[in-house]
């Protein structure tokens, strides 16, 4: 079975997703609205760096992690590059969050409830763990988009979610956490 | 008189940090010496210390308490039995102090008499000694006016447009440009009073402004008996705010004629103060061929190896021959320049933030190889760069047999750097070598000035890298969580209720970066 996976990259103010598959060994890469297409990716210089094969197109990326979780430097050919990496999922909390006061946790690609961690009336801070979400073979914490008052569940324990279901509806609290 | 007397030594202590007491280091262990770093608090792990025979610490790591206090140096070399010292650039390697000191100690100086630091050192004294040796100066009163009357007299006889300097200033305070002499009284005013404010002292010298200079350098080489050599030019106007960030030679300003009247007239500056050791005089270059003597440093250039590129020498191993009493190593009529460098000097200074000075742990670090390639650095992947001494981490040096293939070759080297931690300014080489002022060698000293733009360097994804860089990022990042791609666990063996705390912790503040907010 192949586990698919999706990234969202930043890096300035420009944003991309990378679609990762895996199985067995043979990865596939789709960029944005891209064809989809085989990586042949081998962990080169003891983990610092990819060479990557893209095709016959043969690239080699260093890349250093840094203390700040997601970010990375990635360097290639004179290009050094500051960029931010998370998986969809988290990303999809983001775009919840950045709709003003949205205290709504809404799955954006189909997945099973593994967990349901708050019941209604709970008073959350934003970036609590509130549902944990399986999709693609990987557990995914979903954390509240803001702090405040838990007025609706509307999944449990088991169900499945499908792409643009709400799944907790939060109400934010007058002095929101910064 | 010292440099008859032959002077052997086995032991250099090298008064310096970084780049530069690490080249020195490597010259003296060719020259089958040992050697002896200094090192202050923010340097036990340099790279310096690592290279040397011996390591003394002299002090905390503030400079003037450390590589400037000279007792500290002088008893390091005495602690260390060190029969002579190197002083780099920078720090002491002009104090005139600092070379007595040695003298007195019996210590070995490798550098000039504290007599010619001393008068080079002193700017007023430098230009009389030039004129009366017949090297051109740039038109200007020789003396400081207060006066109007007799400012605006000079500046008519020397030629509008004028400059107007603070006596007592340096370093391009104080200076202000005036080009007709309407604006001149104002002006005079204008710079006097600031000049009183910053520097106590008035005065000013009007002299002739050039419009568009270039820095044109020569490197001499005296023995301190009268005997000169100059190893030709280099060309080092791409700076910002007087710092050399990219230097070449041959210089692609000079024709042969010019070549050999500005390289005649660094060998007559040299012997007009007995040089000995190695030293370079500094020209201005105007946009119609004249130049002027600009000042004299002397001591070892940072730019040093564009010349021993070109010309095929080893400075630092000259150096330690003239310092023996063995006199020049070379004739004047052997030496020629062939093909041509390029250094570029790697600063921890972000362009994309104007330039602003970067510090921290350097955490990868992959530097060019193969032919016509040379990279003298003072750092390694996983030093600290720390904030109290000079940016500079490395100069990457290279040579081809032409302008154009120097710089392509330039342009591959600097695109196999991988610097991570500290911002660097290998981004601000590769644009300067895509510029066409710069590819057709007219560039003048305000080259950064009239192209340089930081929202150049807050650069889009570029397009043929674009899938390759963002391909590796999400593998990077699927590898720590779906391990799609076999590496070494980034947790080691660690439980495995850690690797989800730290992918918790991790997702909370990916998500507030993500959203801007804290």
């Amino acid at each position: 079975m192949w586990l698919k996976k999706r990234y969202l990259l930043r890096h300035g103010d420009e944003q991309f997703t990378a679609m990762v598959g895996s199985r067995a060994g043979n990865l596939t890469v789709q960029l944005d609205d891209g064809a989809q297409q085989e990586v042949d990716a081998q962990v080169v210089m003891n983990g610092r760096a990819l060479s990557l094969r893209l095709g016959n197109r043969s690239h080699l990326v260093h890349l250093t992690g840094s203390d700040e979780p997601g970010r990375l430097e990635a360097t290639a050919v004179g290009r050094f590059l500051d960029l931010l990496v998370v998986d969809e999922l988290h990303a999809m909390v983001l775009d919840t969050d950045a709709e003003a006061g949205g205290g709504v946790l809404k799955a954006e690609i189909p997945g099973v409830v593994i967990d349901v961690l708050v019941s209604v009336g709970d008073t959350v801070q934003r970036g609590d763990p509130v549902v944990v979400v399986e999709a693609m073979k990987m557990q995914n914490e979903l954390v509240a988009p803001v702090g405040g008052v838990v007025l609706e569940v509307l999944v449990e324990k088991g169900r499945s979610a499908n792409a643009g279901d709400l799944l907790v509806v939060i109400e934010a609290s007058q002095i929101r956490d910064r | 008189m010292d440099g008859e007397k032959k002077r052997e030594f086995r032991k250099v202590l090298v008064a310096n940090r970084g780049e530069i007491a690490v080249r020195v280091i490597q010259g003296v262990r060719e020259a089958g010496m040992l050697s002896v770093a200094v090192f202050s608090d923010a340097d036990r792990t340099a790279l310096h210390v690592l290279a040397a025979d011996e390591a003394v610490r002299i002090g905390p790591a503030p400079a003037n308490e450390s590589y400037l206090d000279i007792e500290r140096v002088l008893a390091a070399a005495r602690e260390t039995g060190a029969e002579a010292v190197h002083p780099g650039y920078g720090f002491l390697a002009e104090n005139a102090d600092f070379a007595r000191a040695c003298e007195d100690a019996g210590l070995v100086f490798i550098g000039p008499t504290a007599e010619s630091i001393e008068l080079m050192g002193n700017k007023l004294a430098a230009r009389r000694l030039m004129i009366d040796s017949g090297v051109p100066v740039i038109p200007g009163t020789s003396e400081a006016v207060t006066d109007p009357v007799a400012a605006l007299a000079a500046a008519e006889e020397i030629g509008f447009p004028v400059l107007l300097k603070a006596a007592a200033g340096g370093g391009g305070k104080g200076m202000r440009v005036v080009r007709e002499d309407d604006d001149l009284a104002g002006a005079l005013r204008q710079t006097m009073g600031e000049a009183k404010s910053a520097f106590g002292d008035d005065a000013v010298f009007v002299e002739r402004f050039i419009d568009e200079p270039k820095h044109i350098e020569v490197q001499v080489l005296g023995d301190g008996r009268g005997n000169v050599i100059h190893l030709f030019e280099r060309e080092c106007s791409v700076q910002r705010r007087h710092q050399k960030v990219i230097e070449e030679s041959p210089s692609p300003s000079l024709d042969p004629m010019q070549r050999e009247a500005i390289c005649a007239a660094a060998v007559r500056t040299a012997e007009a103060v007995d040089y000995r050791g190695a030293g370079t005089v500094e020209f201005i270059l105007a946009p119609d061929g004249e130049f002027f003597f600009l000042e004299m440093n002397t001591r070892l250039q940072v730019e040093h190896p564009i010349t021993e590129m070109v010309v095929g020498v080893d400075l630092v191993r000259a150096q330690l021959e003239v310092a023996r009493g063995n006199g020049i190593p070379w004739r004047q009529e052997d030496l020629s320049q062939r093909g041509w460098a390029l250094e570029f000097r790697i600063y921890a200074e972000d362009p994309a933030k104007n330039f602003a000075p970067s510090i921290g742990r350097i955490t990868a670090l992959h530097a060019p190889t193969g032919p016509g390639v040379r990279l003298d650095t003072g750092v390694y992947e996983g030093c600290d760069v720390p904030i109290h001494y000079d940016p500079l981490l490395a100069k990457l040096v290279v040579w081809a047999e032409d302008r154009a293939a120097a710089i392509d070759r330039g342009r591959r080297a600097l695109c196999e750097c991988v610097l991570h931690g500290p911002g660097h300014n290998i981004p601000f080489h590769l644009w300067a070598l895509e510029q066409p002022a710069f590819h057709d060698g007219g560039y003048s000293t305000n080259f950064i000035d009239e192209n340089f733009d930081p929202a150049d360097f807050i650069d889009p994804l570029p397009p043929e890298d674009r899938e390759a860089l963002l391909t590796a990022a999400a593998l990077f990042e699927a590898d720590r969580r779906l391990t799609v791609v076999r590496s070494p666990d980034p947790c080691g063996d660690c439980p495995e209720d850690r690797q989800k705390k730290r992918a918790s912790n991790w997702r909370r503040s990916a998500l507030r970066e993500m959203t801007g907010r804290k």
